[in-house]
């Protein structure tokens, strides 16, 4: 423990956020959705046929995703009318810039792709009542998003991930401190989440497709990775004395420890685990855990979101993080 | 182009070239008038008045509508008694002015995703008025706590040291209303030589904590900020004033935020291609 810094009366040396509700669930939704591109096109090429229920999910979900997400983001602007300024310039630097476009190029060959399906979809309705078969139109459309899925799943992989870089690119100490491992944290548990939801896809429709299971073990994966790396940031928050509204008893505390730790993560590698185990996988197990899975991961960015809000606002600990007196010299 | 500001402070305006304030606080005596000149020149709503018991400051700090804000330290004696004596120099005040510091790089014009936030011909940072789309990351993504939105107006405001004025050949309205020129408007290496110099008097004359604070290499410009074009001459920890010590620049953890994230998610991707894959 390093000498708690003096403080100016307690006042806050930095400002927080100026983001609500909004940006939480944007956060969730279209990384999630990111995601589900991205497992919808892996599913495409690798097992085109048994997995074919799972992209058509995959497809639509990332549509959806974007649809709900774009105008959430907009509305958290405080200017919403002049949101296409994000479309004057392309700025490596912020991470809000890059998520923009990310979102623009994501929300744009996804449209595609889910047009595309929708396509195919309503041939094959038809096919069936009318038994002409396969038509060229259903060709057509499978050819153009097996092509458009690849840069839809691209901008998903971006999207899924790149929220935690827009929080860390920040001087609010809790986000600042784990940037590897918070980027981690974010994209693991987005491709868990869209696992976990395109696999409740699946039982909902009645008929799991028989590579349902494998989106349980990739959902598996996923959480196993989110645990190693919240186990990471934990200790880079705590080694940075900055994981104070995480750890406290407080909302935000509890969401982080009980919703998405023990729901989110612990619950779901428990049942997922026993599943695996199973040489008939029980339904209720899988749904139990796909559920903890995707409630967790939206505790787990609601809280890391608060908990950043809240840590700008603590002198001790932001004026503690920037403490370090490497160069210091008079004059 | 000439004006007003060769004749008041000596400092000619030419676009290029490097302008910024010198804020020395041991001539500050906490009169406020730069904080009065700001609100009345930038034309800045008043605040909601009220006693905030730290001193004399009521004001609390920057804000989108306050660019300049005067902080008033007490100094206790070493076992946090009042004081009973006076000391022969600053007795127990300390008086600062803050300020934006217009860093370079400056973190939030680095996180503007609209290009609202742009560097001037004069090597200052400003907000484009009608550009801000109100995203707010700039605020989170300023190392000092100074930029802010305007809920009412949903844009980002800060200090623009009176780029107006500048162009118009005019110092800042702060620096002009300084009575004791503890506010110093000027070239920037102009300020850095005369602030090191200024640093130089006052060990001299025994004020052995005095130092700077923003200029290259001192605390302030660390972790990728230059300088700071307004920079302070300090005599305390910066934390006693609510600066930080060592603040960095937020956009170098971008890259190992992304390329984390993304050997993850490929990680991932590659799992679920074998898993899905092997039920062919």
């Amino acid at each position: 423990m390093t000498r708690p810094p003096t403080t100016y009366y307690g006042q806050p040396a930095l400002k927080p956020a100026p983001w609500v509700w909004k940006v939480p669930v944007y956060t969730f939704a279209a990384p999630v959705a990111g995601a589900a591109q991205l497992i919808g096109t892996i599913a495409d090429l690798s097992d085109p046929d048994g997995g074919r229920s799972i992209v058509r999910h995959a497809r639509y979900a990332a549509l959806a995703g974007a649809a709900f997400g774009g105008p959430l983001l907009i509305g958290d602007l405080h200017t919403p009318m002049r949101w296409y300024n994000m479309l004057r310039i392309f700025r490596g630097t912020s991470p809000m810039s890059i998520g923009s476009w990310l979102l623009t190029g994501f929300g744009a060959f996804s449209s595609v792709v889910a047009l595309a399906q929708y396509t195919i979809d309503r041939n094959a309705a038809s096919a069936r009542r009318t038994a002409t078969g396969r038509n060229a139109g259903v060709r057509l459309s499978s050819r153009i998003a097996a092509v458009a899925q690849l840069p839809a799943a691209a901008a998903g992989a971006g999207m899924s991930l790149y929220s935690a870089s827009l929080f860390t690119a920040t001087s609010s100490p809790l986000w600042a401190a784990a940037p590897r491992s918070l980027a981690v944290k974010f994209g693991s548990s987005a491709v868990a989440a869209a696992a976990a939801g395109l696999s409740l896809l699946e039982h909902a429709s009645g008929r799991p497709s028989p590579a349902a299971s494998a989106l349980d073990r990739i959902a598996g994966a996923a959480t196993a990775m989110n645990l190693g790396a919240t186990v990471a940031a934990g200790r880079a928050w705590r080694k940075a004395e900055v994981d104070g509204p995480l750890t406290e008893a407080s909302a935000i505390g509890a969401s982080y420890r009980i919703g998405s730790i023990l729901l989110g993560q612990v619950l779901p590698l428990v049942c997922h685990a026993l599943n695996a185990s199973r040489s008939r996988p029980s339904r209720g197990l899988s749904m139990l855990g796909s559920l903890g899975i995707v409630c967790g991961s939206f505790l787990m960015r609601l809280a890391v979101i608060e908990a950043g809000k809240k840590s700008s606002q603590r002198p001790v600990d932001s004026l503690r993080f920037t403490s370090g007196r490497p160069r210091k010299r008079d004059g | 182009m000439s004006g007003e500001s060769e004749a008041s402070t000596g400092t000619k305006i030419e676009p290029g070239r490097r302008y910024g304030f010198f804020t020395d606080t041991t001539l500050c005596i906490g009169c406020k008038a730069c904080e009065v000149a700001c609100k009345e020149w930038n034309l800045l709503p008043s605040d909601r008045a009220s006693l905030s018991g730290m001193s004399y400051d009521n004001s609390r700090g920057l804000s989108a509508t306050r660019w300049r804000h005067v902080a008033f330290v007490e100094k206790l004696d070493e076992s946090g008694e009042l004081p009973t004596a006076m000391p022969p120099f600053q007795s127990h005040w300390l008086m600062m002015s803050d300020v934006c510091k217009h860093c370079s790089n400056a973190p939030c014009l680095e996180a503007c995703p609209t290009g609202a936030i742009f560097r001037t011909e004069f090597d200052t940072v400003v907000v484009q008025q009608d550009i801000c789309n109100g995203c707010g990351y700039c605020v989170p993504a300023c190392p000092f706590g100074v930029v802010d939105v305007d809920t009412d107006d949903g844009k980002a405001h800060k200090c623009t040291l009176c780029y107006d004025r500048l162009k118009g050949g005019f110092e800042p309205a702060c620096s002009k209303a300084c009575p004791t020129e503890s506010i110093r408007f000027g070239e920037l290496d102009e300020l850095q030589r005369r602030a090191t110099a200024r640093v130089g008097e006052l060990h001299a004359a025994g004020v052995a904590d005095a130092y700077l604070y923003g200029t290259p290499g001192s605390p302030g410009a660390t972790g990728g900020l230059e300088r700071l074009n307004a920079f302070f001459l300090l005599t305390a920890e910066p934390e006693v004033y609510n600066l930080p010590c060592s603040p960095d620049r937020p956009a170098n953890r971008v890259v190992p935020s992304l390329a984390s994230g993304l050997a993850a998610v490929a990680a991932l991707a590659a799992a679920a291609a074998a898993l899905l894959g092997m039920r062919r």
